[in-house]
C-alpha cells in the first residue's frame, strides 16, 4: 500500500475530524483574510494558508495541496472563477471550494457552480455558516478518500487472491502433457463473475493409462465461495487412493465437504475418468449440469445427477461407464452457460445448448472452443458473467 | 423473490413467488424466521409461482430445512415444477428435504 500524505486516519472505523484539515483562505482583502482566518481559528481550524489573489491561490495550492479551498470572486491577476476552473480542469484536484458570493449577485452563483464550486458562502461571512459549511464538506471529502482508499485496497486483494485462484489451474500445456499420452484432449476454460469465483476443475493422471477430470461448482459466488474452492482443491489432490472409483470418491469429498461448509453452502460436482485402453469413460455426478457427447450427427446426454455434495453426513452416488469413440467430443459446463436469471425465457434447455455446442465445436479453430460456444450463446464475448462460468472439453483420440 | 405465508392451526405455508437467488439472502432470512419462531410444527414451502433457482436459492431451502430441524419441525416442499422442478431433479434435494 502507498504512503497516504495526508493526515487522515487510515482506520476506517475512526471517526472523520474537520478541525486538523488544511484550509487555504483567498481573498485580495487583507482584513477579509483575517476576518476568515480569526473565525476558523475559533472554531478550532489550525492549519490556515492565505493567498491575496488568484495567481498566488494557484501557486500556494500546488505548493501544498490544501483539504478545502475558501475563495473570493474579485481579485487582481485572477478572479476566483478563473482560479476554480484552473484547480479543476488544469491541476485536476477535486478538494472542496468553498466561493464567497453576496446574495445579490445571482448570476455569478450559478457560474460559480458551472466553474466547478462545491458550495457557496455568503459574503459578507456569517461565522457559524462559514464554519458549518467548511465542516460538511471537509467531512464529505474524507469519507469519500476513506472509501476510495478502502475500495482500492480490496481490489488488490482480490486481483491478489485472483491469481492465487488462477494458479491452482492447470495451463493448457501441463493439460497436454498429461492428456495426449492418454489418447486425448482437454480444453479448460474458466471466467469468475467477480474476480474470484467457486468452480473449480482439475484434471490429473490415475495412472500410465487413465486420467480424472473433474469439475466443481460450490454454492454462491465472490469470496467465500472460492475460499471454500481453495479448500476443495486441496481436499481432491489429498485422495488417491480412490481415484480410480468415481462415486467412491466424489462420496469422500461430499462427505468431507459436509463437516467443513456451512449448512447453507453445496457443491455439485462431475468425476470422470477416461481409458485410454478401451476408450471409456467411467464418472458419476453431484448435480451437475448434464454433460453432452457429440458423435457425429448425434448428441448424446449423460446423467450428471446425484445428491448434492456436503448436505448429507453420508452421501451415495452412482458410477456410471459410456463407451466413447474416437472423435467423440465430451462437454461439461457450469450452469452460468444457460441459466439467465435476470429473464428467465431466455434460459436455455439441453437441445437449445445441443445447438450451440456443435456451432462452437465448429468454430473452435478462431479461438478455441469455449470462445466460440459462448459468443454463439450471447452473440458476444462478455467481460465478465453473473455467475462463474467453467467449460470444458474432451475429444478422444 | 415474493411470498406469502398461511397460517392454519399447526401448519405454516409459505408461498414463494419469482425468482429465488443470492439477492434474496435479506428477504429469505425473514422466512426462516417464521418457521424459527412461530408455534407451527408442519412447514411447507410453497414452490408452484417460483420461476428460477440458483446454487444460493437451493442453500436457503437447505438453511430452512436445517432451523425447521433443529425446532423439531417438520418441512417439505411442494409445487415443484419447471426450472426448479430440474435444478430438484438434477441435484437430488429430495434426499435431503422431503418432496410432496
Amino acid at each position: 500500500m502507498s504512503a497516504n500524505p495526508k493526515p487522515v486516519a487510515d482506520d476506517e472505523s475512526a471517526p472523520i475530524q474537520a478541525n486538523d484539515a488544511r484550509v487555504l483562505i483567498v481573498d485580495d482583502l487583507r482584513s477579509s483574510r483575517m476576518l476568515i482566518g480569526s473565525v476558523l481559528k475559533a472554531a478550532g481550524f489550525t492549519n490556515l494558508d492565505y493567498a491575496v489573489d488568484g495567481v498566488d491561490a494557484l501557486e500556494r495550492f500546488q505548493e501544498n495541496e490544501p483539504d478545502v479551498v475558501v475563495l473570493d470572486i474579485v481579485m487582481p491577476r485572477m478572479d476566483g472563477f478563473g482560479v476554480c476552473h484552473e484547480i479543476r480542469n488544469t491541476l485536476n484536484s477535486d478538494v472542496p471550494i468553498l466561493i464567497q458570493s453576496g446574495v445579490q449577485e445571482g448570476n455569478q452563483r450559478v457560474r460559480a457552480f458551472d466553474e466547478g464550486a462545491s458550495d457557496l458562502v455568503s459574503k459578507p461571512i456569517n461565522a457559524a455558516e462559514l464554519v458549518s459549511r467548511l465542516k460538511l464538506h471537509i467531512e464529505r471529502r474524507r469519507m469519500i478518500d476513506r472509501l476510495q482508499r478502502y475500495q482500492h485496497r480490496m481490489e488488490e486483494e482480490l486481483h491478489a487472491a485472483e491469481s492465487m485462484q488462477m494458479s491452482l489451474l492447470k495451463t493448457p500445456e501441463q493439460l497436454a502433457e498429461l492428456t495426449a499420452p492418454r489418447g486425448a484432449e482437454v480444453e479448460a476454460f474458466y471466467l469468475a463473475s467477480h474476480k474470484l469465483g467457486g468452480d473449480l476443475w482439475e484434471a490429473f493422471a490415475v495412472d500410465e493409462n487413465r486420467f480424472g477430470l473433474l469439475m466443481f461448482d460450490l454454492s454462491g459466488h465472490g469470496v467465500t465461495a472460492a475460499i471454500n474452492a481453495f479448500r476443495l482443491h486441496m481436499l481432491v489432490n489429498s485422495y488417491k487412493t480412490l481415484r480410480t472409483d468415481p462415486a467412491a470418491w466424489l462420496a469422500q469429498v461430499s462427505n468431507d465437504l459436509y463437516s467443513m461448509l456451512p449448512v447453507e453452502h453445496f457443491s455439485t460436482g462431475f468425476y470422470g475418468i477416461f481409458d485410454r485402453r478401451d476408450r471409456s469413460l467411467t464418472y458419476a455426478g453431484a448435480g451437475a449440469p448434464t454433460p453432452v457427447l457429440i458423435r457425429g450427427d448425434e448428441a448424446i446426454e449423460l446423467d450428471g445427477s446425484g445428491v448434492i455434495m456436503g448436505c448429507l453426513p453420508s452421501s451415495e452416488y452412482e458410477t456410471r461407464r459410456i463407451q466413447l469413440q474416437p472423435g467423440d467430443q465430451l462437454c461439461l459446463y457450469s450452469d452460468a452457460l444457460y441459466e439467465d436469471f435476470d429473464d428467465p425465457t431466455q434460459s436455455l434447455g439441453v437441445e437449445d445448448l445441443i445447438k450451440h455446442i456443435r456451432i462452437g465445436l465448429e468454430k473452435r479453430a478462431e479461438a478455441g472452443f469455449a470462445d466460440a460456444l459462448v459468443r454463439s450463446i450471447l452473440g458476444r464475448f462478455p467481460e465478465s458473467m453473473p455467475d462463474d462460468l467453467t467449460i470444458l472439453r474432451l475429444e478422444v483420440k | 423473490m415474493e411470498y406469502t405465508a398461511d397460517h392454519s392451526g399447526d401448519a405454516l405455508c409459505v408461498r414463494i413467488s419469482g425468482v429465488l437467488t443470492f439477492d434474496d439472502h435479506g428477504r429469505f432470512k425473514s422466512i426462516v424466521d417464521l418457521i424459527a419462531k412461530g408455534a407451527e410444527s408442519q412447514i411447507t414451502l410453497d414452490l408452484a409461482q417460483t420461476k428460477m433457482i440458483d446454487s444460493a436459492g437451493i442453500g436457503m431451502l437447505l438453511l430452512a430445512n436445517d432451523k425447521a430441524a433443529k425446532e423439531l419441525k417438520k418441512l417439505n416442499l411442494t409445487g415443484v415444477t419447471g426450472h426448479v422442478a430440474k435444478v430438484i431433479e438434477l441435484s437430488k434435494v429430495d434426499q435431503i428435504i422431503p418432496i410432496s
